[in-house]
């Protein structure tokens, strides 16, 4: 079979293409890069989805959010809706690679790739997001738990494409945050990270969602580290607990970036982080974006 | 930057090749492209350490498109190496790392290229392998060179089992030394490999003609390389002309031959040009010059006082599979060991082992920053053994003019001691700081490298004139500085002048862009082609205008009667005839003697050169609940004698201190059980970007120099690099109240050792 | 296997035949000719090859170079205009920001992406968004500052030779 490549202007010509073998790519920036590190050879025939237009469109639903496929970091990070709204998505979205990642990398290659590093993954997840899988034959709207299948896999078919991400509006006194272990500043992969979205109703929180990103195959709630929070009061003593219930619930291992046991401290320690910082936002405390680099040494 | 120079600032120092450099016109060697030319890809070893029992190249030179396939059987049988000749251009018989070069392709695409290095059969029979230097040395450990006795090597490296050199360095006696001492402090200090890391990745294109051969390449050391590529094939040196295009970074990382010999052999083999272009990853594992790794034992003597009574320490380098350029690794570390103190009795040995691991070699002041990361340490754990300020203890210890050296060189005027009061005042070392922030100092040296070196300058008709020097630009500005020199001595102006530079078939032998010492040999060498030439403008002038040689000045691109500049001559009428032609090369300083009687396997650097003396002073705010360091401020204070280009020694200054950050907190080649790098790319190999850059405050104590660098210089580029990261350990031991003992300090190191302190 | 394709090079349109594996980086480079933007690794870490995409920062070895068919591409050959040395360039080197030139493209692309898109950065916000960008002889300073100095509009000081042209080109679009 020799190389073709096609790009898509509509996403019924996306599947036409895709019916004829081809394998879809918005950015290419992992498979080219997988290709030259010889994890994974180039698909012979590509379709290039990235200048479907209507998949570009983040909207703001009235309280809700919209996040076509191809809308970028940058974009999400310069919507006035996510920052005041989905904050820890903005948190995710600020400090995903480069300068260049976040102007190209887009939210629905972020959720495709379905790597358990990925930092928007656990703010979508917490925030209740859903994706939506476009095929020839009609659309399907899944959770996040039910799209990611592991490291790298997902549950969407070869003929299915992301068309977007839907965030439901949050319950007023909603607060969020997304924390990442950071080495450096920038141009960071998520060695361990930490999303929160907190409820306070009355003075005490009625809901919250937790999750720990990068230490297990794919991100997943905390269910412990929630009860530990809901019903309290989100002081220090609760944080604490649900911090230390979310890093009991991880499943690290060792390799070249940490071992295990810092990578399950270190779990803690951007759990607890990232959840005061949630509480202190749905308070309307200011915890500037991205939190990762405000809250260093807190 | 502060400036604290009282004079009126000099104009900037504008180099001659931004342009190109900041267009996008500049070309480096993987930009250029000969017609015909085909590309070379390396087959590496599959094991770290085998016996080749079969090599088969017969389905890759098959392969359509494949113009030649080179083994070593192809080619003459000599090894090469520096003080030790251990290694051969392609495996022969056995493999030693994991990026030992088992064969060589061209062809007409790289994908061709690639595919038929992957088609080489190799059967290995895997040889046990040695990865831990320390365990290297033990009895029983099989030897990685068999061979070794029966090697070329120089007349001092003193050899045993998988020990390529040991090195002493002896002064007094150090058991009564430390007899006699009121503490004996004790510390034992890590440091893991690391990567010089140039951002261009090496390049190598080479076209022969007849018998002839041009190498265009990324080196440093353009003369090396050619006499490398001489002796491996055996032509002469005349036939080998190498060519260095732009070249972009270097560290030491493109010190020594490095595979210009083994592009010249498929050259030659395909009876057309060929090119090689590193991918980030070769780089970090095939090439055979990385920052060693070490292992530390220091033991001091010392009075209440902070006297220094006696020093022991014990160091183990690791050589990695082979010699290269990097022989006198452990000789030099040695010398580190000891640091500008003055210590009354003194025995220091290093043993530099051979692994299979990567080859070590220099890498920006080879061996100075990890010893002195420990040694610093040591130092600050001495001052609290004995309960004194760690400043105040250095204030006391360290060398001043008329000192004694570790191999008893009697010092010169130096500024150690001022360069250590400059830094603390520049950092306020004194002053509060929030409980998670804290303030390190570290002091270092590093010797002048003297070399021979020559060069030409040529004056034209129109009064513009040609440099021709065999010095080698790194992007430190020290070659483009030349023409500052040239035409300050000249009268003239510097864009007079262009350059004729990295062509070995254009100028004399050159050290290269290594040892700090490109204006210090270089620099004296381009003096003295400046002085004949104005010998001779002086001579023509005197004759042209009939007046008597002492009665004229040079200015203005004329020479003319002191007194009545009405009455002058060009510069260019008196270049008119062709006959305007300078070389020089002057005298080459030598290195000061001392007593080494005592010590075993001398390979050089036992007593230093000029020294260049440098106290540096950092300011870090810990994360103590990750480990994670920000360093907020680094001061550096340095004597490298008189600065001749202030902006371009800032510039080397605040390149050091930023490649110093990265050695403190991310830089470590980690290693597999079998010697394998588990971090060759930039992703886990993390170097220090524009976001984690601390304040850089630089200022020079000016003490003139004394028979070292021209005007009274001394070098300038390595030394930035040696304390920072000691500097940095202090400061993170002040904060989290105890030593991170292995380098890098990563987070999780600093964290584990805050635990451990109960912080 | 290779396509007949136009890639939009600094204004300029260069019919050429591009095989669909490709990169954007090794199509401008080795087709084109353009050589100015480098290769320094292989996983968009160094920030070498730089270039903008209609405007966007993008690290083109890992770009396909059919995906780039029918977009402005702009490359440091037409950051300043026909080999110009434009305001930022000139700061480059008179800040020091310039040593041994291999980053120096990326960087000026990444400055620019930056400059076009927040004219009154803060040093953080040059640090920040030249942090895709390593550069290993410098230490940075001289890089952020020639930003800075751009931004603030101040003339460079050269000493010799005069490279003052096309002072204003900078930010033009494309």
């Amino acid at each position: 079979m020799s190389r073709s490549f096609t790009s898509a202007g509509t996403l019924d010509e996306a599947f036409a293409a895709i019916g004829a073998g081809a394998r879809p790519v918005a950015g290419g920036t992992d498979l080219v890069v997988g290709a030259r590190q010889g994890k994974a050879p180039l698909p012979e025939a590509i379709v290039a989805i990235d200048r479907i237009e209507a998949l570009r469109v983040l909207d703001d639903t009235g309280g809700g959010l919209r996040i076509g496929a191809l809308v970028t970091h940058e974009d999400v990070v310069a919507s006035a809706a996510v920052r005041s709204r989905f904050t820890a998505l903005a948190d995710a979205s600020a400090i995903v690679g480069s300068h260049a990642t976040r102007a190209n990398g887009t939210i629905g290659g972020n959720v495709m790739n379905a790597s358990p590093a990925m930092d928007t993954g656990g703010p979508l997840l917490c925030l209740g997001a859903t994706a939506t899988l476009r095929s020839a034959s009609g659309e399907r709207v899944l959770s996040l738990d039910e799209l990611w299948a592991g490291p790298g896999a997902t549950t969407a078919d070869a003929g299915e494409l992301l068309t977007a991400i839907e965030v439901p509006a949050p319950a007023p006194g909603t607060g969020s945050a997304y924390v990442r272990l950071e080495y450096r500043r920038q141009m960071e992969i998520a060695v361990v990270g930490a999303s929160a979205v907190v409820t306070l109703a009355d003075g005490s929180v009625s809901d919250a969602r937790v999750s720990i990103t990068a230490l297990s195959p794919t991100i997943r709630r905390v269910a412990e580290a929630e009860r530990a929070l809901v019903g309290g009061d989100g002081g220090d003593a609760g944080v604490a607990a649900a911090a230390r219930a979310a890093a009991e619930g991880a499943a690290p291992i060792s390799d070249v970036r940490a071992s295990a046991d810092y990578r399950t401290a270190m779990a803690e320690v951007v759990a607890r982080r990232a959840i005061a910082a949630a509480i202190a936002r749905a308070g309307g405390g200011d915890v500037p974006i991205p939190a990762s680099d405000a809250l260093y040494g807190a | 930057m502060a400036d604290t120079d009282a004079a009126p600032p000099r104009p900037r120092f504008l180099r001659s090749d931004g342009k190109e450099k900041v267009t996008g016109a500049g070309r480096y060697t993987a930009d250029l492209t000969l017609t015909g030319q085909a590309f070379a890809k390396f087959r590496y070893a599959d094991h770290p350490h085998a016996r080749i029992t079969r090599l088969d190249t017969s389905k890759a030179r098959a392969l359509p498109g494949v113009v030649a396939v080179v083994t070593q059987d192809d080619l003459p049988d000599v090894r090469f190496g520096g003080l030790v000749q251990d290694r051969t251009l392609f495996a022969k018989d056995v493999v030693r790392f994991e990026g030992e070069i088992v064969a060589g392709v061209a062809a007409l695409t790289e994908e061709i290229a690639a595919e038929a290095a992957r088609q080489i059969e190799v059967d290995y029979e895997p040889l046990p392998v040695v990865s831990d230097f320390v365990a290297a040395m033990e009895p029983g450990v099989p030897p990685i060179h068999p061979d070794l006795a029966s090697y070329e090597k120089d007349e001092n490296v003193v050899a045993d089992g998988n020990t390529m050199a040991y090195s002493t360095i002896v002064k007094g006696d150090a058991d009564a030394g430390m007899a006699e001492a009121d503490l004996v402090v004790r510390g034992r200090y890590v440091s893991d490999a690391s990567q010089g890391v140039p951002i261009e990745p090496r390049a190598v294109v080479a076209q022969w003609r007849g018998d002839e051969v041009t190498i265009w390449s990324s080196t440093q050391v353009p003369y090396a390389a050619r006499e490398g590529v001489a002796h491996t094939l055996q032509v002469p040196e005349a036939n080998v002309r190498i060519v260095v295009p732009l070249l972009g970074g270097g560290f030491g990382a493109k010190c020594d031959l490095h595979f210009e010999a083994q592009v010249a052999a498929l050259a030659r083999a395909a009876g057309r040009p060929v090119k090689l272009v590193f991918s980030r990853r070769e780089e970090f594992t095939a090439i055979a010059q990385r920052r060693e790794g070490i292992v530390m034992e220091f033991e001091t003597g010392v009075t209440r006082e902070g006297r220094l009574v006696a020093r022991r320490a014990k160091l183990v380098l690791d050589k990695g599979a082979y010699c290269g350029e990097g022989g006198f690794l452990g000789q030099m570390a040695a010398m580190h060991a000891c640091g500008p103190y003055v210590i009354e009795h003194i025995f220091v040995e290093a043993f530099l082992n051979y692994t299979n691991n990567q080859p070590s070699g220099s890498v920006r002041a080879p061996t100075a920053p990890q010893v002195c990361w420990g040694l610093e340490q040591h130092m600050d754990e001495v001052a609290r053994a004995i309960e004194m300020d760690p400043v105040e203890l250095r204030r006391r210890s360290l060398i001043e003019q008329g000192a004694e050296g570790p191999t008893r060189q009697i010092f010169d005027e130096i500024g150690m001691k001022r360069t250590l009061e400059r830094a603390v005042e520049m950092i306020g070392y004194e002053r509060e700081l929030p409980e998670d922030e804290g303030i390190g100092v570290a002091v270092g040296w590093w010797p002048c490298m003297p070399a021979s070196s020559g060069a030409y300058v040529h004056l034209n008709g129109d009064g513009s004139g040609t440099i021709v020097t065999g010095a080698q630009e790194n992007g430190s500005g020290a070659v483009m500085a030349m023409p500052m020199f040239v035409a300050e001595e000249l009268g003239m102006r510097p864009e007079d002048f262009t350059i004729l530079y990295q062509d070995t078939a254009a100028a004399n032998w050159d050290m290269g862009s290594c040892g700090s010492q490109t204006t210090f040999n270089s620099g004296r060498a381009i003096l003295a082609a400046a002085a004949d030439v104005r010998e001779q403008l002086l001579d023509a002038a005197a004759e042209e205008l009939e007046v008597d040689r002492q009665d004229l000045e040079l200015a203005d691109g004329t020479v003319r009667v002191k007194g009545s500049p009405d009455r002058s001559v060009s510069v260019g009428d008196l270049a008119g005839a062709g006959t305007i032609h300078g070389k020089g090369s002057g005298d080459v300083p030598e290195v000061p003697g001392g007593d080494t009687g005592g010590c075993v396997g001398r390979l050089g650097n036992e007593t230093f050169l000029a020294p260049q003396l440098i106290t540096q002073a950092a300011h870090v705010k810990v994360d103590r609940a990750t480990g994670v360091v920000r360093v907020l401020k680094v001061a550096a204070a340095h004597d490298s004698g008189m600065i001749l280009n202030r902006s371009g020694a800032d510039g080397q200054v605040t390149g050091g201190v930023v490649m110093g950050v990265g050695l403190a907190l991310s830089e470590g080649t980690q290693l597999d059980d079998e010697g394998r790098q588990r971090n060759p790319a930039l992703l886990d190999y993390k170097l220090v970007t524009s976001a984690d850059t601390p304040e850089i405050e630089v200022d020079w104590i000016q003490v003139p120099a004394k028979g070292a660098g021209p005007r009274g210089s001394k070098g300038v580029g390595e030394p930035p690099q040696v304390p920072t990261a000691a500097a940095i350990a202090n400061a993170i031991a002040s904060v989290v109240g105890t030593q991170v003992r292995q380098l890098p300090m990563t987070p999780e190191r600093v964290w584990a050792a805050s635990r451990g302190a109960g912080a | 296997m290779k396509t007949a394709a136009t890639l939009t090079v600094n204004g300029t349109d260069y019919p050429i035949e591009i095989d669909p594996h490709r990169s954007l980086l090794k199509a401008v480079r080795e087709e084109i000719g353009l050589t100015g933007s480098k290769e320094g690794c292989d996983d968009s870490e160094c920030g070498a090859c730089m270039m903008l995409l209609d405007g966007r920062p993008v690290n083109s070895c890992s770009y396909l170079a059919m995906q780039a068919v029918g977009k402005q591409i702009t490359t440091v050959e037409g950051l300043a205009g026909g080999l110009g040395v434009g305001a930022l360039q000139a700061e480059f080197l008179q800040q020091g920001g310039v040593q041994c030139g291999f980053c120096t493209p990326g960087m000026l692309v990444s400055a620019t992406a930056l400059l076009r898109r927040n004219p009154r950065p803060t040093e953080d916000e040059v640090r920040l968004a030249l942090a895709g960008n390593l550069c290993r002889c410098t230490g940075y300073g001289g890089i952020v500052k020639a930003v800075m100095e751009t931004a603030a509009g101040h003339e460079p000081e050269l000493a010799s030779p005069p490279v003052h042209e096309a002072r204003h080109a900078t930010h033009r679009a494309g």
